[in-house]
């Protein structure tokens, strides 16, 4: 995938990396760039071959949201802006492909995540950062909300007096704040070397398997118990079916390691 | 008549009850030409006739259910060229059929799609599906039934908004909206169409044709026609030996065999 100019990716064994490579604007996402990430994570998710997708940037930071000199976004005289559109159009397919790809996306939080780069970060589905880092909403200081669905993962995590705290006063979370409130799933040393191994342990599993768990529990934060009794039914009758499970069961019993196939 | 457009089982997952249509032109997203049309109409008819069916369902593929009409067929048509074709033929049958039509919807189910489904009996959607009458978005507007099928699911100032912006209303919303029976993880579509159609190829096969033809005539009657016309077809189960079976077995506690007499 040589045909990128503000991201790369490299593949380690099983695992599709992607690197924001814009460090000299700490990796802000122009519109181009958005949509390199996007079609990364397409081709991954097409390619059987990769069981799991890495985000991380290059340099000091992972993601400083959106480029601001950006025609898009850049008000400029007697012009009006529509962010809604951007929003439509560039960062929610960037926040919905990460969310609804099959494969597990982590991020390996390398740097300060701000504005819509936090939102980013927080749509990954799981989350390293070094000790010390930094997460900045930063909306409100330049007269905007926060977006790209980070409304909804803040308010379930850290209640809404704690949520209106950070988004409003515009003071950076660190680490240890994001680790307390359920945020990140570890404090790492090398982030990225973290993000590698637990995906290598992703790689292994069942892919059906892994995406439903995904999609269930994306799917048990907004609904009733009722319904999520009913989805655990029906997903579970589906992977009851598959090959993976047959596998599964018969190397337990024979007390080997199970090989997946994905069927 | 064998098919070209069309895949028909008899037996779904080996039930003896339950059969299948699955549109299967995944190339052009399952368009409805007019020769899809007029296979799936005559695969009902023949589904009809088969005393084994109970239950039929109607399916696409994951990235679609069907994404519309043929458009390549009819954009040069003069309004003359679509009486004298009459194309639509087909459609007029859709209601013709007296065993319940599932529509098991995954991926798109637009304009002609979005008529088809709503012709069904009921819908079951994958959690990815997604309803729509983009017919105004290219100038002209839905043809087989969308305007009043749509309308009457989920009301008209919902109706008139997508209708009028051809945006697509997603699964989860056409459920709220009672445009969808049920909605279920895309993956276990199929599997979960299927526990329904076995769930109502277990019932009583006249009670629920009965049962569809009064539900159906809500649309057409008033209240006071539509109770009368449910009255008559109440008694009318009472001249089965289902329903005698029914009623036996509820008072012994046990479970009813059905035999659809």
């Amino acid at each position: 995938m040589s045909e990128f100019q503000f991201i790369k990716t490299i593949t380690r064994n099983k695992t599709g990396i992607i690197t924001i490579n814009r460090p000299e604007v700490y990796n802000a996402l122009n519109l181009a760039s958005k949509f390199e990430i996007i079609n990364a994570i397409k081709s991954y998710n097409k390619d059987q071959a990769i069981r799991a997708i890495i985000i991380t940037g290059e340099g000091k930071a992972f993601c400083s949201g959106q480029d601001l000199n950006d025609r898009t976004v850049k008000p400029e005289s007697g012009k009006k802006v529509d962010i809604g559109h951007t929003l439509i159009t560039e960062w929610n397919p960037l926040i919905m492909a990460i969310r609804e790809s099959e494969k597990i996306v982590t991020a390996a939080i390398n740097g300060v995540c701000a504005g819509a780069g936090l939102s980013v970060a927080l749509a990954c589905d799981l989350k390293f950062a070094k000790a010390g880092n930094r997460f900045i909403s930063g909306f409100t200081q330049i007269g905007l909300t926060p977006d790209a669905g980070m409304d909804h993962i803040l308010v379930r995590s850290m209640g809404y007096s704690k949520a209106l705290e950070f988004c409003l006063t515009g003071k950076a979370l660190t680490s240890e704040d994001m680790l307390n409130y359920g945020l990140l799933n570890t404090i790492a040393e090398d982030p990225l070397a973290s993000a590698l191994e637990m995906s290598e342990t992703i790689a292994d599993l069942a892919p059906l398997s892994v995406k439903t768990v995904k999609n269930n529990l994306q799917y048990a934060q907004d609904q009733h118990f009722n319904n999520v009794l009913e989805r655990e039914i029906a997903t579970q009758r589906y992977l009851g079916n598959s090959q993976d499970y047959t596998e599964g069961v018969t190397a337990f019993l024979e007390k080997r390691k199970a090989l997946f196939v994905g069927k | 008549m064998s098919y070209q457009h069309i895949l028909v089982q008899n037996n779904f997952r080996d039930h003896a009850h339950i059969a299948s249509i699955q549109l299967n032109r995944p190339k052009v997203l399952n368009a409805l030409s007019s020769a899809v049309m007029n296979e799936v109409v005559d695969a009902l008819w023949k589904l009809e006739d088969d005393m084994n069916v109970r239950v039929i369902i109607l399916t696409g593929d994951d990235r679609a259910f069907a994404a519309g009409a043929d458009i390549a067929e009819m954009q040069n048509d003069t309004p003359i060229d679509q009486i004298a074709k009459n194309r639509m033929r087909s459609w007029n049958f859709l209601t013709s059929f007296s065993k319940p039509i599932i529509a098991a919807v995954n991926g798109f189910a637009l304009g002609g799609g979005c008529e088809l489904a709503m012709a069904c009996d009921m819908i079951i959607a994958g959690d990815k599906a997604k309803f729509g009458q983009p017919e105004i978005k290219i100038g002209t507007i839905p043809g087989a039934g969308g305007t009043q099928r749509l309308t009457r699911a989920i009301g008209k100032s919902k109706a008139m908004y997508y209708i009028l912006t051809g945006d697509m209303i997603p699964a989860d919303v056409a459920f709220e909206w009672g445009l969808v029976a049920k909605v279920v993880p895309s993956d276990t579509l199929l599997q979960e169409t299927y526990e329904v159609a076995k769930n109502i190829a277990a019932k009583a096969p006249i009670a629920v044709k009965l049962a569809k033809e009064a539900v159906n005539k809500s649309f057409e009657m008033t209240l006071k026609d539509g109770l009368d016309f449910e009255r008559r077809n109440f008694y009318l189960t009472f001249s089965s030996l289902d329903q005698k079976e029914g009623m036996t077995a509820f008072v012994e506690k046990r479970e009813a065999q059905f035999k659809g007499n």
